[in-house]
């Protein structure tokens, strides 16, 4: 008896197999046909990596804007200009310190409910007691004056605030739970079906969507790596892909190549401080070659940017001169001639730095021309960077060790080693944390300890500042203000090298409008005008 | 040509082709490797035998310098694992039968684990780099060899001379060092040669899944993943040549060890 079952049951799996074995062949045929029918308003898309944490805004989910389940008071116009978007506008008090937004009345999240002030009180609330990458610390309290009125009162007047109102997604208070990252809920553009962790994430327009309704109703992202995606580009089965610059150059039938400028940069940081000290967690501080303000400004001037871009990322970039090349707050005259190894070499000569014994490594009195540049190690287009730049420095005599170093290695040695590293954002509050010595070695930023007291004045008063033109202008004198600033111009303690252009492949026919100057972190920001995407006919 | 000639010429040319590689690894400096963003991507010429990679360093001398820092590693850890092994081998076999069953366990033990998962485990804990990788193949690499030489430290104590020695009231060590070593010194040094193409082929191994060696040494294992990401776009000699010479560099050691041990058995010497 039980021999005859197993016997039945082994045949109807052996059949089973033989037709999906036989079903497979043809399918694969009619998979464009099939594909023509539902790509009117579907979208499989492979364009960026899964964010670990889920998608809580309070948490740290869209910090570069554009959450896409939920959204934010303001947001950036297509020129990176403040719009509103739940907002309906704002006021700043004279003093700075205390912030009033009005919210549009006809916003409701994809559950139905409507959106209030409590649940943008809520939001910020939460988001500041969450101690996440999301920086709330100047904001003292956040009270609804009335059911559409938002009052944010601050510790310190701070221009930059404006930008937290662009990047926070507002959550609905009455379904912000424990399981809130797997399963958002939002006022945004798409609501989540589904999120199978590790492989994919299905959204759907969100009915409720107060802003102009997207052309594709189901949304599907892979989260491949750059590789696979580029495979899954070849093989047809994804509409939009991003790849790598090596790739790049590939014809792929039935797609095209969109390369988007971004602010995503990578440049190096020097410890401008001499060695000796250490940090809170014991990590030394400080190098005393780096230290030479000389050393930085000739391998600023050295280094040839634009080699590097045509070399390492392919010509899919542009040459950085500052952390925010192009943004509003972003100094033009910033910008320099590089490349020149006569003028870097006469900057270290008058300098006093001399190749006494003759190994064609500089000396000042007992100290050598030699410093470690470390990068993460599993960062391809850094480690070619560090390489390259390595190379160019050393006819000028200066010897850059190359390192390669996990994540955790670098944050002890950060502070007392050139790093590479790469930011871009759409705030200017990074800027601040990057130069001012309030933050130096406070995590990841300033791990130099630059400090430049005419930075910090022009900085705090770029903070302090109530419109923003005014404060854009004091940003702008931070970086270069003639005589002094931060920018390679002036102290040098940084030497950018290169802003990435962020690369997708896109199927013929798919347009996805003019994406803005991107941000640091492959992806995710791409969907920022996702309601502009269509198929041209 | 008899065979014995035969083998003398081929562990001759074998010995010269490594010796030759670790030369050229010495002597070519660093200039040769140095970025050239202008001859990026070149296929292979007459100026760069084995082309050009993506920053334009001549494949070449990356190939013989990587070659050069495999062997080293291959060396010291074959080195080190030999050591462990002919320790643990003498102990087993001369301290009696508690300690014999322990060090059997032992080999038992890391005999039944994968080499690689064992590599890697050690390695990682280590912080990787030649330290780790070194450490992790001299750790992963004696059992089998401790085994031989444990059956013939037994061989070896009931031999008479043995015996006599013992009678005569000579201490352990030196019996041990006196009378066995000399006779291992033959299965030590096969056993050396053949742990070598074995350590240069895990240490490749490891640092291509990129737990071994840091991405800039010039590691044959971190040469070849690196033209994982190439092959797509048709670079094949960024892979092709460093991996053919690997392959040549093993295949030597092999031959080497091979005849090593058909010229020194005696029973061989006749042939």
């Amino acid at each position: 008896m039980c021999k005859k079952w197993l016997f039945i049951s082994m045949l109807s799996l052996l059949t089973f197999s033989l037709l999906l074995l036989t079903g497979c062949a043809p399918a694969k045929n009619q998979g464009s046909a099939a594909e023509a029918a539902h790509r009117k308003d579907e979208l499989v898309l492979a364009i960026g990596y899964e964010p670990e944490d889920g998608f809580d805004p309070t948490t740290g989910w869209g910090r570069y804007g554009s959450p896409l389940f939920q959204s934010t008071l303001l947001k950036r116009g297509n020129n990176l200009e403040i719009v509103d978007d739940l907002a309906t506008g704002y006021e700043v008090s004279d003093d700075g310190l205390v912030w009033t937004v009005h919210l549009r009345d006809d916003v409701k999240f994809s559950d139905g409910q409507p959106l209030t002030a409590e649940d943008v009180v809520y939001t910020y609330e939460t988001a500041s007691k969450s101690g996440s990458v999301l920086d709330l610390g100047v904001m003292k309290r956040a009270e609804a004056t009335d059911p559409y009125t938002v009052k944010f009162t601050l510790h310190h007047p701070q221009s930059t605030f404006v930008n937290v109102l662009a990047a926070t997604g507002i959550v609905p208070k009455h379904a912000h739970g424990e399981d809130y990252a797997k399963k958002p809920i939002g006022s945004g553009p798409y609501k989540l079906v589904q999120w199978d962790v590790g492989q994919q994430l299905i959204v759907e327009a969100n009915p409720e969507y107060y802003g102009p309704k997207s052309t594709f109703t189901k949304l599907t992202f892979l989260f491949l790596n750059e590789d696979a995606a580029f495979a899954a580009a070849k093989a047809g089965e994804v509409d939009m892909a991003f790849v790598l610059p090596t790739v790049a150059r590939q014809e792929v039938p039935g797609m095209h190549l969109v390369a988007v400028d971004s602010v995503d940069n990578r440049g190096i940081l020097f410890p401008t401080v001499g060695s000796g000290g250490t940090t809170k967690d014991g990590a030394p501080i400080g190098n005393d070659v780096t230290a030479d303000i000389a050393i930085r400004k000739a391998i600023n001037l050295a280094v040839d940017r634009q080699k590097l871009v045509d070399g390492i990322l392919e010509g899919f970039g542009t040459p950085a001169y500052s952390v925010a090349d192009g943004m509003p707050w972003w100094n033009p005259d910033t910008v320099m001639e590089d490349g020149d190894v006569e003028g870097a070499r006469k900057i270290l000569e008058e300098a006093g730095w001399k190749d006494t014994d003759g190994d064609g490594i500089l000396e000042k009195g007992s100290l050598k021309a030699e410093f470690t540049l470390i990068y993460p190690a599993d960062d391809e287009t850094r480690q070619s960077l560090a390489i390259a730049v390595a190379d160019m420095l050393k006819p000028l005599g200066i010897n850059m060790k190359v390192e390669g170093k996990s994540w955790d290695d670098i944050e002890h040695m950060m502070h007392a080693n050139a790093v590479l590293f790469g930011w871009g954002s759409y705030d200017p509050l990074e800027m601040y944390n990057l130069y001012s010595s309030k933050t130096a070695g406070v995590g990841w930023y300033n791990t130099g300890f630059y400090a430049n007291p005419a930075v910090d004045e022009y900085m705090e008063k770029a903070l302090a500042a109530t419109s923003e033109e005014e404060a854009l202008g004091y940003w702008k004198k931070a970086q270069w203000d003639g005589k002094t600033g931060f920018s390679a111009k002036g102290d040098a303690p940084w030497a950018w090298l290169v802003n990435r252009q962020h690369l997708y492949l896109v199927r013929d026919g798919l347009d996805i409008g003019k994406p803005k100057i991107q941000p640091h972190g492959h992806g995710w920001p791409i969907t920022d005008n996702i309601v502009e995407w269509s198929w041209k006919e | 040509m008899n065979r014995r000639q035969k083998t003398l010429i081929s562990t001759l040319l074998a010995a010269l082709l490594l010796t030759g590689v670790i030369a050229c690894g010495l002597l070519l400096g660093d200039e040769r490797i140095t970025t050239n963003l202008e001859a990026r991507n070149a296929s292979p010429s007459l100026a760069h035998p084995f082309g050009t990679d993506w920053l334009g360093r001549d494949m070449f001398v990356r190939t013989v310098k990587g070659l050069t820092v495999s062997m080293g590693v291959g060396v010291t850890a074959a080195a080190a694992s030999t050591a462990v092994a002919l320790t643990l081998g003498m102990l087993a076999a001369t301290l009696g039968k508690a300690v014999d069953a322990a060090v059997s366990w032992l080999i038992d033990l890391f005999l039944g684990v994968p080499h690689l998962v064992a590599l890697i485990l050690i390695s990682f804990a280590l912080g990787g780099g030649m330290k780790g990788v070194v450490a992790g193949i001299a750790l992963t690499h004696w059992p089998s060899l401790a085994r031989v030489i444990r059956a013939e430290v037994m061989q070896l104590r009931s031999a008479e001379f043995v015996q006599i020695s013992r009678r005569l009231g000579k201490s352990r060590w030196w019996v041990a060092s006196r009378h066995m070593l000399p006779h291992l010194i033959p299965q030590l040094f096969i056993g050396f040669v053949l742990l070598f193409p074995h350590a240069i082929l895990h240490e490749a191994s490891i640092s291509f899944l990129g737990f071994g060696l840091p991405p800039h040494q010039p590691a044959i294992g971190i040469i070849l993943s690196e033209s994982m990401r190439y092959l797509t776009t048709g670079m094949w000699w960024l892979a092709f040549f460093p991996g053919l010479s690997l392959l040549v560099i093993v295949r030597a050691f092999d031959v080497l060890g091979d005849n090593l041990r058909m010229l020194a058995d005696p029973h061989r010497a006749h042939q």
